[in-house]
């Protein structure tokens, strides 16, 4: 399997374990990640301001991307939905395509919008599988009690066709069980990390995160498992504010599937970037008898 | 096998809607064929614990009007059967019926339910909206008329147990599906309705918590007949009920995908029916009914809510929950809503939460409609020829609908639009009498 790997800006600017992380555990499931040296921003950031200015940086990496003749696999949620927002919108209104290309000729692009886009989920979960991710699995996490946060952009808008159901996804579950972990669910499951609503209310977003996480607290759960560098901004690194706003114990240790996925393949904790993590997850190691 | 003549008339459908119009038609000296798909006539009404607005005793005013339609020397009781094909035309229609088999020898059996105790096979209950069992040899429901056995063929393994136990030797595997040609001056179509599926709403969790249940599987539960003989207990852990929460409109009055767009008219009702059902049960149990508006418009219904408000202290928010949560470790289930008076956003724990969905015509409204020639509306209700003018008459002169199968209504106005029907059929088998 041959992608062309788009780690998004928050990745690559502040979420480096996320990237790091991706770069250590798919090569060795057979997952070649290729480089995209043209990358610009998904454009997701700018879309409530200039909806024009969106769809020409979606639109640009999904050209370069058909130029190549790859697929693209995504780590973030919010540029993988607005890769599928674009490729909606340029099915809906042939204007907007039209236009684009004609932006997009200066440098010799062409966009028609058929290129897959897969989120790194759909990749370990519908294409690597369960079964190979059981196979690569060198210390089994048996005995440790996770959680899982999949983030709104994964799995929603319902319209759009995304990753997985709205209501009831299951996919983050069942990779995190083939590593030998058991799952526990939990009321808040499905709720905002609140970083939709960071930049505007701070306090009400952190408080959000807050609440999620004494949720995942109230269950005796081992750690929450995520897969968007927003959702780990807010849970991972908001803790020590959202006890403050709460007044109440808040802390989970959080880490990103792939790191979860690396320390089950055998990988050091440093290799994964874990030392990048702001939440304990020196407790989460310390019981699978591993140091950072 | 045929039978009938100018001065007979086909009813489809053996709910409470075709049941008064057999009966009236009968009643006047026609011959009638009643055709239920179903093993037993009854329909939906003979799920119901009560009715609405006057708490009365469902089967209690339904099972005579059921026994009356069997002893009844003008009808002839078709049930466990279908219509295939309709020929001809006003005053001579030619219907071919297609009755599927019991293995049970309707003129042996005596009903006495030995077979049903002896037979190894559970299966969901279908009468019991699935919360119970039943055998694959069965009596659908205690009244049920016909009052005979029949067995599933999807679930029977053949073994021959109810063969040797039934003393009146009515046990018949060799029986075939059956054709029969009737001939009928005209047509009363009275199909009825089902359930929308409750989980297209996904975030109230139907099918996936156990304590989300539809209204009429609750209807079921609370039912002395039901599964529990009526005892309130949770479907998850048995608990005894405690905070129970109704939700209106599941699945309609929404233009969302799967949605239905209109109101199923009788819901508001009957969530306060079943609420004072909950109270009369157990005063101590706290019931909520969210709703979108109170839609209490019939005789007697505004005096309903304010009873079930007033003297039983059932609870109306206005309010359309966001969502239905399970606590995993307890199985309550926790509701999100705001408060449209008082625009507070809470969150709330019940032990068992109600679902009240789009009621839609029964699905082979489609196919019925294109073996009688007659139209349906986008959502597969039959097409009146005028709703407002003649509401049972239908495009195909000598064919008549009535009931919910032309639209959403309560039990009181399907009786009397299946009077209107029948009346309406009278005249075209009689003639106008001019």
């Amino acid at each position: 399997m041959r992608f062309l790997f788009f780690p998004g800006c928050t990745a690559q600017a502040e979420q480096y374990a996320y990237e790091l992380s991706a770069r250590r555990v798919l090569p060795e499931l057979g997952v070649e990640l290729v480089d995209l040296p043209e990358a610009n921003c998904c454009g997701y950031p700018i879309k409530a301001v200039s909806p024009m200015a969106w769809a020409y940086l979606a639109g640009r990496v999904l050209a370069i991307a058909e130029r190549e003749r790859l697929d693209l696999l995504v780590l973030c949620n919010g540029c993988h939905l607005s890769f599928y927002e674009l490729k909606w919108a340029i099915k809906q209104d042939r204007g907007l395509l039209e236009k684009l290309n004609e932006l997009l000729s200066r440098e010799g692009l062409e966009l028609k919008g058929e290129v897959r886009v897969l989120h790194v989920l759909e990749v370990l979960h519908d294409l690597v599988g369960v079964k190979a991710i059981q196979r690569a699995v060198k210390k089994s996490l048996d005995g440790l009690r996770l959680s899982a946060h999949y983030g709104c952009h994964l799995i929603r808008p319902s319209t759009l066709p995304r990753p997985d159901d709205p209501e009831d996804p299951r996919k983050l579950e069942e990779l995190i069980r083939a590593l030998g972990a058991s799952t526990l669910d939990y009321p808040a499951r499905l709720d905002c990390c609140g970083s939709g609503l960071a930049a505007f209310h701070g306090r009400e977003a952190i408080k959000m995160a807050g609440w999620k996480l004494s949720s995942i607290r109230e269950t005796g759960s081992d750690g929450l498992v995520v897969l968007c560098p927003f959702c780990m901004k807010m849970l991972d690194g908001k803790q020590a504010i959202a006890r403050r706003l709460l007044g109440r114990d808040v802390e989970v240790p959080v880490l990103y599937y792939t790191q979860l996925l690396g320390l089950a393949m055998g990988f050091k904790p440093r290799e994964l970037g874990l030392h990048l993590n702001l939440s304990p997850v020196e407790k989460l190691l310390s019981g699978m008898g591993v140091s950072m | 096998m045929s039978g009938g003549g100018s001065k007979s008339v086909l009813v489809i459908g053996g709910g409470i809607a075709g049941i008064q119009a057999a009966l009236d038609l009968a009643n006047r000296g026609l011959r009638v064929y009643l055709v239920e798909r179903q093993p037993s006539i009854g329909g939906r009404m003979a799920q119901l614990d009560k009715t609405f607005p006057t708490m009365d005793c469902a089967i209690c005013i339904l099972a005579p009007k059921m026994i009356e339609c069997d002893r009844h020397p003008n009808i002839e009781l078709l049930t466990n059967a279908e219509v295939k094909a309709v020929e001809g035309s006003a005053g001579d229609f030619r219907v071919r019926v297609l009755i599927r088999p019991r293995y049970v020898d309707p003129d042996r059996c005596t009903g006495c339910g030995v077979c049903t105790e002896r037979c190894p096979i559970e299966v969901p209950d279908e009468f019991n909206m699935g919360l119970g069992p039943r055998k694959a040899i069965y009596i659908p429901f205690p009244q049920a008329v016909p009052r005979l056995a029949l067995i599933d063929d999807r679930y029977c393994v053949r073994c021959g147990l109810c063969e040797r136990v039934c003393e009146a030797g009515a046990i018949d595997f060799s029986q075939k599906p059956e054709e029969l040609e009737l001939h009928a001056g005209a047509i009363v179509v009275a199909t009825g309705f089902s359930l929308s599926d409750a989980s297209v709403v996904g975030e109230y969790g139907y099918g996936r918590y156990e304590n989300v249940l539809t209204a009429l599987e609750f209807e079921r539960l609370i039912c002395a007949s039901g599964p529990t003989r009526g005892e309130l207990l949770r479907p998850s852990d048995g608990k005894k009920l405690k905070r129970i929460a109704f939700i209106q409109c599941v699945g309609s009055r929404s233009l969302r995908p799967g949605h239905k767009p209109y109101c199923s008219s009788v819901c508001c009702m009957y969530a306060t029916k079943e609420a004072i059902l909950v109270k009369e049960h157990d005063p101590d149990v706290d019931v909520v009914i969210f709703y979108t508006d109170l839609r209490a418009f019939g005789k007697g219904f505004q005096r309903l809510v304010e009873k079930a408000r007033e003297e039983y202290g059932v609870k109306y928010i206005r309010a359309k929950p966001s969502e239905v949560r399970e606590d995993p470790a307890t199985g309550d289930l926790l509701i999100w809503y705001e408060d449209t008076f008082t625009s507070e956003v809470v969150e709330k724990r019940f032990d068992l939460v109600i679902l009240c969905p789009a009621l839609v015509p029964s699905e082979t409204n489609r196919e019925l409609a294109k073996t009688l020639g007659l139209e349906v509306d986008e959502h597969g209700f039959f097409r009146a020829a005028d709703p407002l003018i003649s509401p049972t008459d239908t495009h195909v002169p000598g064919i008549f609908v009535c009931g919910f199968c032309s639209g959403p209504k309560d039990i009181s106005e399907c009786v009397y639009q299946a009077s209107c029907a029948a009346e309406r059929a009278m005249e075209v088998v009689l003639g106008a009498g001019r």
